[in-house]
């Protein structure tokens, strides 16, 4: 679902959508302070925060031997649910899906509450976000699409979905990193930017593994190269943009947080309980399909992660001239 | 014969057909509440398929959308205020039909008109999707951007003579589609630091706003006409003098619905407006229109109905969901692992041959529902909520009255500025600023023809039917 569709069916209106999830109320281990755990996504129903909470939900439940509760908590591009979480009590029974968009709109609006509302508790994806072209297209690699980029610096248009998303200041990074100066035209979401790498109106377009799996396995589009550290174990024959001599990583991240001041007890089962989950071999399954990357950070860690993610942000939104 | 195969058996080993009959039903009563468009109606069913089958689940979805495509023509008819965007070219004859004391008629060419369009939309996406998809990608932003400017142009032979009041009243659309976050920059406009203002204004608002609590205000000083026909409410199915001036009508709407519905981004409610457009340009009554016109319902309403069918075309032939209904049905596949686009129909192919059985079904079960629903959705309409941004807009929209300015225009500007205006600039950034990017684009250069044409056409019959008119009056 794109961005902006998101925006416009969580305008008002859909409220809150709550599900209990099919977690076995019986299988309790008496470890975990409450019974009924809320997770609040800014997500619609079907999106990609709520697939992640619902999935982990499935294997938290038997683990922590609580019922969760996913709760969509639509409207102001994520700073509903956010304020919802930040005025919860701090007991443990409420947590947020994290994911950039509460940062950027923390960044991009200044809400009353914002991501320094919340207590990060840990970091537990990243979605690596690759680069493509149009199967029909001439570049074979990133290194071959920017060597073209600057060799017809007239010719050359490159495409993100969202003005104000990650993978938007990513491509102006790379515009720049390797003086290539070229365009970057956002878009209204993932499909519209697929039609136009589709169309050849673009040379190369840039989005989650999961956001354009179809058109990978139709054989529509050509993956040039994924901005991780390392290669993706689905796709072990496409280089990173590092080995193509472009120095760009890109750290699109899923985790929960919560209201400040949770208790340690509860940062402590939450820590415990992701890390089980994540080695659960059947999750495992579940989650490379969806070609996201485990990596578990702690609650100290996710803090200092958060805090250099917004420096980052906060310095490419201004380079870019979307904030003062 | 195995498609019919698959079909049948999709059919009949799944919960498909009672999830095709409740899916309608949901979807009219959410079209015809104001504020519930057909991707919340959608969305608001979505989280309770992740434990259905993978036929019931898209079936449903796919079930809501076209009664939500209906169901927004109810409220349009009978209190003036569009359920859906794409109903709003219908409450232009549908409501004055209503006010003659004919609504159940209006009602009634509305649901057969919508039936059409319905299956006509659903014979080209199982025929024709693959040759479709191709003119989705046909579309690039100047493509785009012609055809809002199209869109736009139908303000002219709207708003007729008070072309100056039209084209204001065009503008303040504009303005208020300018709000919410620039498409280009990322940058907040005039959203004055409020996070609910960051995704926009959303046209359903305004046309609440526009027509519905404004002509609650208007009756509050004008003669109560419109208790006189509260007893029209039910409905009476068109008879064969009827479909025979329909027939036109409903081919305009099925050929612009299905161009309309298969480019992404244009949709149901530019589809109907230039149907209506059409409809009264090649109609042999013009002067009908605007006072209760047989084919200014029945146009339009085939138009939104074809594009339930041809929505799905690029989501099933590319993997991209075209409109935000199709946006919600994606959800829908990929919960159940599956993911749309052309390998579907290889890996899945009872899901596709499924989903066209489950939408043939669901167009049946709009004309029942429809046959027996109506009063229920009477008493729905009458509860609206109370939309605060809605009020504010109304006490604007009432003095626009006061002026004289027409409201189409309006919502025209409101319904497609985003449109223009992020494809415009979007446009230029690939051009490099050149504005030549316009014409060298040969989809763009038809329709800015296209409309160039329906101006200077409307505004010279303005011209002579005026200089006519000072003619009769000076002697």
């Amino acid at each position: 679902m794109t961005y902006r569709t998101r925006r416009l069916i969580g305008g008002i209106a859909l409220g809150i959508a709550v599900i209990v999830l099919g977690a076995t109320p019986g299988a309790t281990q008496g470890k975990y302070p409450h019974a009924t755990v809320t997770l609040v996504t800014h997500s619609s129903p079907g999106g990609g925060s709520d697939v992640f909470l619902r999935t982990l939900a499935r294997y938290l439940g038997p683990r922590m031997g609580d019922n969760f509760v996913v709760s969509n908590v639509r409207g102001g591009s994520g700073a509903s649910a956010v304020a919802k979480v930040a005025q919860a009590p701090a007991d443990g029974s409420t947590f947020y899906a994290t994911t950039p968009t509460y940062i950027q709109t923390t960044l991009l609006s200044k809400p009353e509450f914002g991501y320094d509302s919340l207590m990060p508790v840990v970091v537990v994806f990243l979605d690596p976000e690759v680069i493509y072209t149009r199967a029909q297209s001439p570049h074979k690699s990133l290194a071959e699409a920017v060597d073209f980029a600057r060799r017809n610096p007239a010719k050359a248009r490159w495409g993100a979905a969202n003005p104000a998303s990650l993978e938007r200041i990513a491509l102006e990074r790379m515009s720049r990193m390797t003086g290539a100066r070229v365009p970057v035209v956002s878009h209204e979401g993932g499909g519209d930017l697929m039609i136009n790498v589709l169309n050849g109106t673009l040379d190369i377009g840039i989005g989650e593994v999961q956001e354009i799996r179809g058109q990978i396995d139709s054989g529509q589009i050509r993956l040039l190269a994924v901005l991780t550290d390392k290669r993706l174990p689905d796709f072990p024959d496409l280089p990173t943009a590092k080995e193509q001599d472009v120095n760009l990583v890109v750290t699109k991240f899923r985790g929960l947080a919560g209201p400040k001041n949770l208790p340690p007890a509860v940062l402590a089962a939450w820590e415990e309980a992701i890390q089980s989950v994540l080695a659960d071999p059947a999750y495992k399954k579940e989650y490379a399909h969806e070609s996201l990357v485990p990596v578990f950070m702690p609650h100290d860690q996710a803090a200092a992660f958060t805090d250099g993610f917004v420096k980052e942000v906060t310095t490419s939104l201004r380079d870019l001239g979307v904030i003062k | 014969m195995t498609e019919f195969a698959l079909a049948w058996k999709a059919m009949t080993a799944s919960w498909a057909v009672p999830a095709a009959f409740f899916g309608v039903f949901w979807g009219i009563i959410g079209g015809a509440l104001p504020g519930i468009s057909p991707s919340i109606a959608m969305a608001l069913l979505l989280p309770f398929t992740y434990s259905l089958d993978p036929i019931t689940a898209v079936v449903l979805l796919a079930s809501v959308y076209v009664g939500a495509e209906y169901g927004g023509s109810i409220p349009a008819i009978l209190i003036r205020t569009p359920g859906t965007n794409s109903a709003a070219a219908t409450v232009l004859d549908g409501f004055e039909m209503h006010r003659r004391g004919r609504g159940g008629e209006a009602l009634g060419i509305s649901l057969v008109s919508g039936l059409v369009g319905g299956l006509f939309g659903l014979a080209l996406l199982a025929l024709l999707t693959e040759p479709l998809a191709r003119v989705a990608l046909a579309f690039t932003p100047p493509a785009y951007f012609g055809l809002g400017i199209l869109g736009l142009s139908v303000i002219a032979s709207l708003t007729g003579r008070t072309l100056v009041k039209g084209l204001i009243a065009g503008v303040l659309g504009f303005m208020v589609a300018t709000i919410g976050t620039d498409p280009v920059s990322g940058v907040s406009r005039f959203t004055f630091g409020s996070p609910d203002l960051l995704g926009g204004i959303r046209p359903i608002l305004i046309m609440v706003g526009l027509f519905a609590v404004s002509e609650l205000m208007a009756q509050v000083i004008e003669p109560p006409w419109a208790h006189a026909d509260q007893r029209t409410a039910r409905l009476k199915l068109p008879d064969w003098a009827t479909w025979k001036r329909m027939f036109k009508p409903h081919a305009i709407g099925c050929v612009i619905g299905s161009i309309e519905g298969v480019t992404p981004g244009a949709g149901g409610t530019i589809a109907a407006f230039l149907s209506y457009n059409e409809a009264r340009r090649w109609s042999k009554h013009p002067e009908e229109f605007g006072h209760g016109s047989i084919e200014g319902i029945a146009a339009p309403e085939c138009a939104n109905n074809v594009v339930t069918g041809t929505a799905l075309v690029p989501l099933l032939g590319l993997g991209i969901p075209g409109s935000n209904s199709a946006a919600v049905l994606l959800g829908g596949f990929l919960i159940h692992g599956l993911t749309p686009g052309p390998m579907l129909f290889e890996r899945s192919p009872e899901v596709v041959y499924g989903l066209y059985a489950g939408l043939f079904v669901a167009n049946i079960a709009m004309l029942l529902l429809g046959l027996v629903i109506l009063t229920p959705c009477l008493w729905l309409v009458n509860c609206p909520k109370p939309y605060l941004m809605a009020f504010i807009l109304a006490l604007i929209v009432y003095a626009m009255r006061g002026f004289g300015l027409p409201f189409l225009p309006m919502v025209l500007g409101v319904v497609l500025g985003f449109l223009v205006e992020s494809n415009y600039r979007r446009s230029l950034v690939l051009s490099g600023g050149d504005h030549a990017i316009f014409v060298q684009d040969p989809i763009a250069l038809g329709m800015l023809v296209c409309a160039a044409a329906m101006i200077a056409v409307s505004v010279s019959r303005e011209l002579r039917a005026s200089r006519r008119k000072t003619g009769e009056a000076a002697p």
